[in-house]
């Protein structure tokens, strides 16, 4: 392309209407994938859900369930249908709103509106927890620089942290909170310290240590933080290696910019990558901090058999892991276009 | 025979000193990690293979008399709340993951690893599609979907190591996939393709076994200790595992978490850690052990 052609009126908005109709060709093909990913995923637990032995409305009411109750939620599930338009009944009545109504765990109350903001919490604990441990593995990373045989002692335990299951964590942390508890309640006082509220919370501000414990176990637990560690690091050090960033060095310009700039996209994808094993980790930690989430919502309803609230929190769990990577993909191609350009 | 083409051990080798002597000398360059977990290994191998010849007497045996008692000779771990010997009950808390995580591992290798090989190998329809559907079970968060499984159907270990197995295929498919179409362009492979070879001999022996092996079996262990993981936690929530009077470590750590005493919950946390952590190390050894040897 030649100089002058570059600075034509017509030429530029040529390629301006050329990368738009790039970009929106990815948007629509990406939220395509979501959508088709969307209703995949719901028709798989629908699918879960009618292949249920025996009758699954009796599965569902148990012995107390009148005629009309019964007729209700057979038309809700799409029963007397065949499954395709069963599916679409009942995927039309959910994307409208409609998850149903729970049956033994809370009886009459909408669905909706006990998994919505449940499921609040539970994103929020994982967002918080995986940020926090993106942050702190980076800090680590830089602090430590390249591998030394000599941290093997540091490191060790990091690697160990590997192999312990978030809930076993949480166990532990919650044993040492009970002691400290029982310690000032030996010490003369009846009442668990104001910072550790049990079992319930009456607003959200009381649940904030519980919280701040549930998200450091889930951070800690799982591998979470070591496989973290471990990939940020190698992605520090080769970024530290390569040509374009000893050119920076070389000019004297600051490094930390373009450094910055290029560990977001891996970090992006990192995150994408763990965003379902961190939710799926929140159910058990919730349960065991007994956090007010939709994993301790699910856990009980799950307990009480109370088919519709678990169904409803799954799709919420589904709908989250979808839309997230869909942001998240957003945002990557926002900061590297090169994805976008390649087009498809 | 050997002897003589190796030209420099005079004594006689038989077939086993042979294999000895290999084995010895790989054994002894490995690092200490690897030995520590393979000993764990091996043990808890051991352990899963007797443990069914073994009776639930001694471990159902309840004695109030001698609750909460500290380590010593007669018992090894102290005892729990019930005064049962927490030693025998991790003994026999194998038998609740051992056999779900070998049929669960061996299952998500096996069709992981021929799903990959004929999304990588074929491409085209047959590719995309199989990834398709396997993108789509990946998108399932799989605590959340086992406790949905676990609401519908009857609950039962073996249903769910199987679920577990089937959660675990599109992640081991897709490492295969990409080992096999980088190999799809190898010079080998396109002159076995030229020769004749028929594509099923060509990804069952000389992709999946003499390439994927090593990678698989990680990939298995991995499936493996994921089992232990999800038994583990179902049994400490306690309505999906398995039941007390029967031990898990899951259900040990649940039941005696609010005991006076530290061992008869910490022991059974540490042992899940500690195995967990051996599975891993022993899986990356392999894998390691295999790059190295092809180097």
């Amino acid at each position: 392309m030649s100089q002058i052609g570059l600075d034509h009126p017509q030429q530029k908005s040529a390629m301006l209407n050329e990368a738009t109709i790039r970009w929106s060709l990815w948007l629509g093909s990406k939220l395509l994938r979501g959508l088709s990913l969307l209703c995949g995923a719901s028709f798989i637990i629908y699918a879960t859900l009618r292949s249920a032995p025996g009758d699954m409305v009796d599965l569902i009411l148990g012995l107390n369930g009148t005629p009309e109750m019964k007729a209700d939620l057979r038309a809700e599930f799409g029963l007397d249908l065949n499954i395709i338009e069963g599916y679409g009944r009942w995927a039309w009545r959910a994307l409208s709103g409609d998850l149903g109504i729970s049956i033994t765990f809370m009886p009459g109350e909408p669905v909706l509106s006990l998994a919505g903001p449940a499921f609040l919490v539970t994103l929020s604990i994982a967002v918080v927890s995986l940020l926090c441990s993106i942050a702190v593995a980076y800090g680590l990373a830089i602090l430590l620089g390249p591998p030394r045989p000599r941290q093997a002692f540091l490191l060790g335990p990091i690697q160990l942290l590997n192999a312990a299951p978030s809930f076993v964590v949480a166990i532990c942390l919650a044993k040492v909170i009970n002691e400290l508890i029982q310690f000032q309640l030996a010490g003369g006082g009846q009442i668990p310290p104001s910072w550790y509220p049990i079992p319930t919370y009456q607003k959200i501000t009381d649940s904030i240590a519980p919280f701040c414990f549930a998200a450091l176990s889930i951070s800690l637990g799982d591998g979470l933080f070591t496989d973290l560690f471990n990939a940020l690091r190698a992605e520090l050090m080769s970024l530290n290696e390569s040509l374009f960033i000893s050119a920076v060095r070389a000019k004297g310009a600051a490094v930390r910019k373009h450094l910055i700039k290029n560990l977001i996209v891996p970090t992006l994808s990192v995150f994408t990558a763990r965003l379902p094993l961190v939710l799926s980790a929140v159910v058990i930690v919730e349960y065991i901090f007994t956090l007010d989430g939709s994993g301790y919502l699910l856990l009980q309803a799950a307990k009480n058999r109370d088919v519709p609230v678990v169904v409803g929190v799954s799709l919420f769990f589904i709908f989250a892991v979808i839309v997230m990577n869909l942001i998240l993909d957003l945002v990557k191609a926002l900061v590297d276009p090169r994805e976008v350009a390649k087009g498809d | 025979m050997t002897g003589q083409s190796t030209g420099q051990s005079t004594r006689q080798s038989t077939w086993y000193s042979t294999w000895y002597s290999t084995w010895h000398s790989a054994w002894k360059e490995q690092p200490l990690s690897f030995k520590l977990s393979s000993i764990i290994v091996v043990l808890v191998l051991c352990f899963g293979v007797i443990n069914p010849f073994i009776s639930y007497d001694p471990v159902l045996d309840v004695e109030l008399s001698r609750r909460d008692l500290a380590p010593s000779w007669e018992y090894w771990m102290g005892t729990d709340g019930q005064g049962r010997s927490v030693a025998l009950r991790l003994f026999k808390g194998i038998e609740a993951f051992f056999f779900p995580g070998l049929i669960a591992g061996l299952f998500a290798a096996f069709v992981g690893g021929v799903l990959g090989a004929l999304c990588g190998y074929f491409g085209g329809w047959i590719g995309r599609s199989l990834s398709a559907v396997l993108e789509l079970i990946d998108t399932l968060p799989r605590m959340v979907f086992l406790v949905l499984i676990c609401t519908i159907f009857p609950p039962s270990i073996l249903l769910i190591s199987i679920i577990s197995s089937v959660l675990f295929i599109p992640s081991i498919a897709t490492i295969i996939r990409r080992k096999v179409e980088a190999l799809g362009a190898e010079d080998y492979i396109l002159a076995h393709v030229a020769h004749g070879f028929h594509p099923l001999k060509i990804i069952s022996y000389h992709i999946l076994w003499l390439q994927c092996r090593a990678l698989l079996t990680r990939q298995m262990i991995f499936v493996f200790s994921y089992v232990l993981f999800i038994e583990t936690a179902l049994s400490y929530l306690g309505d999906y595992g398995v039941q007390e009077p029967y031990p898990s470590w899951g259900n040990m750590v649940a039941q005696s978490r609010i005991s006076a005493v530290a061992w008869p919950w910490a022991l059974p946390a540490l042992a899940i850690i500690i195995t967990i952590a051996a599975l891993l190390a022993f899986g990356d050894g392999i894998a390691r052990r295999e790059e190295e040897v092809k180097r």
